[in-house]
């Protein structure tokens, strides 16, 4: 049984803006799920409609089999890092867990666990206004652990951190899987989820572009020919009077189309010097530029 | 339910939010009646200056509604509504918990700041050898005064409860507080002064109508319309029971974005 669920899901914000429009995806149990697309495509409209607080237009969301507001204790079965800032500024780090927990009906013992956790607790006694914002971030990730919840939705958790932060987190993600957790984590900094997720959603503007296992969505894409030329410019305008989708950053250009023969035939061709020429099987950001690109085209 | 009567008690302790209504309350009431009490001569304040010297107290449930407005509109102002709508999703709930607890505290904070006042009056009034009729044994232990003490703390805390019904239903913190606090201290008179008959129904009014039971009734048969304390209560009740059904209604449909 899928253990978070939207069917036909739209949300309509006033007249005009059309936020997400009409997702429909089944997460399984014990997976990483990586919920990703630029800043603006509808990922924390549907973080917020799975947990009711934003209202669909049209569709319908379950966790766990049924609607949020009718878990019991919903805390402890659902985790949820929406907002990092949803801290009052003057209460203190350990003061803002307590709230929650005593909201959700926990013991304060809970609260120095995940404090603990998200290593806070040395800082713990400090208003949440003199928290920087990787540990506003440590902290809102404390507040969706302390129900010890089976589900975790992660809405841009890494944004703030440092590296070592973001090391941490990726750690920290795959412990959760390794417990049997299943967790949808949104981010529109693709590389930063890649080493961490079984399966990825790709939304943009709103819409779902893809649905599945990161391996099988990556070998499915096109490849992408890399060539770096001191006569790039020249060479990008042959390869677009041919139809080819071309990425230039100075003397660098990423091909989506024609092979590296074509590539290398169409340069000799032209007279253009190349100095690279290789094939790469698409990254998590190349697949989300072509699913993105395609459906823009069509 | 008991633990978000926790979750709200903590959420006030732990912020200074109802420290400073308390502040605000003494200084609005217990500093003029210590500088009446101690700068006005003797002879003035021995008939009926203490009245006048307790008479700040009349704004304190003023500060009450505010309290009441940022008990709901801090929610909405740092996000931590996001959080207490996560624990409890169903947001009636939140509401009830919330008028009920700032109720409480609102009671609590006016109750402690009548007693400094007339605590700061009577030690006054002892050091200058002052003697106020509030203070004779009989006058204590009058009903009439029990009676009218109580009305003022019912009325501290449905006024609280009124300010967290306002504050669901508006959310922005300073137009709601700037808005009330006008509405209170001129819209409301304005409107009794042109319409009496409609002005004594008007929330602040009905409120202090049960507060004061009756004192607004200037000279029975030809002064100013009032109401009975118990026509008083049902009035400020129906204004806490509207504009509570309307928050919860409208914080139901509502999204947290």
């Amino acid at each position: 049984m899928a253990v978070i669920e939207a069917e036909h899901l739209s949300k309509r914000f006033g007249k005009k803006v059309l936020a997400v429009d009409d997702v429909s995806f089944a997460i399984q149990p014990g997976t990483i799920t990586g919920f990703l697309g630029p800043n603006g495509a509808g990922k924390t409209t549907t973080l917020r409609m799975l947990v009711d607080l934003v209202h669909p237009t049209a569709g319908s969301v379950r966790v766990l089999g049924s609607r949020y507001r009718d878990l019991a204790r919903p805390t402890t079965r659902v985790g949820a890092l929406l907002d990092a800032s949803g801290f009052h500024p003057g209460r203190s780090g350990r003061n803002a867990l307590r709230v929650v927990a005593a909201s959700a009906g926990l013991a304060y013992d809970r609260v120095e666990a995940a404090l603990e956790m998200v290593e806070l607790g040395g800082a713990a006694k400090r208003a949440v206004k003199g928290y920087s914002t990787g540990m506003k971030q440590r902290l809102a990730l404390a507040a969706a652990l302390l129900g010890d919840p089976e589900v975790l939705l992660l809405d841009e958790p890494a944004n703030g951190l440092d590296p070592e932060g973001i090391r941490w987190l990726r750690t920290f993600l795959r412990a959760c899987a390794a417990e049997g957790r299943t967790v949808l984590v949104s981010s529109h900094v693709l590389a930063e989820v890649e080493q961490t997720v079984d399966d990825v959603l790709i939304i943009s503007r709103g819409k779902l572009l893809a649905h599945g296992p990161i391996s099988e969505l990556t070998r499915t894409a096109q490849p992408v020919v890399r060539v770096r030329s001191p006569q790039a410019e020249k060479l990008e305008a042959l390869l677009t009077a041919k139809g080819a989708a071309v990425n230039r950053l100075g003397s660098a250009l990423a091909i989506r189309g024609p092979g590296s023969a074509e590539v290398g035939e169409l340069a000799h061709a032209g007279g253009v010097v190349l100095h690279e020429l290789l094939t790469e099987q698409p990254g998590l950001e190349d697949l989300f530029l072509q699913i993105a690109g395609t459906r823009r085209e069509s | 339910m008991i633990a978000l009567f926790r979750a709200e008690f903590l959420k006030l302790s732990s912020t200074r939010t109802a420290f400073g209504l308390f502040i605000a309350a003494i200084v609005v009431s217990v500093l003029p009646a210590v500088l009446v009490m101690s700068l006005v001569p003797r002879d003035a304040l021995s008939d009926g200056g203490a009245t006048i010297a307790a008479s700040g107290l009349t704004i304190v449930p003023i500060l009450a509604v505010v309290f009441g407005i940022l008990g709901m509109t801090n929610e909405y102002r740092h996000g931590t509504i996001t959080y207490t709508y996560l624990t409890t999703p169903r947001r009636g709930i939140v509401m009830i918990v919330k008028l009920l607890c700032y109720g409480i505290v609102g009671t609590a904070v006016m109750a402690a700041t009548a007693l400094l006042v007339v605590l700061a009056i009577a030690l006054i009034a002892a050091l200058r050898d002052i003697a106020l009729p509030w203070f004779t044994a009989s006058s204590v232990s009058d009903l009439k005064t029990l009676r009218d003490a109580g009305m003022f703390l019912l009325a501290s805390g449905m006024m609280t409860a009124f300010g967290v019904s306002l504050g669901a239903l508006f959310r922005a913190q300073v137009p709601t507080v700037a808005g009330v606090v006008v509405w209170a201290l001129a819209a409301e008179g304005i409107i009794t002064v042109i319409k009496p008959r409609v002005g004594i129904y008007l929330p602040f009014a009905a409120f202090q109508q049960l507060t004061m039971g009756g004192s607004l009734r200037v000279g029975e048969g030809g002064g100013l319309p009032s109401l009975t304390r118990p026509e008083a209560f049902l009035v400020a009740i129906a204004y806490i029971t509207v504009f509570s059904v309307a928050a919860v209604f409208t914080s139901m449909r509502r999204d947290v974005t």
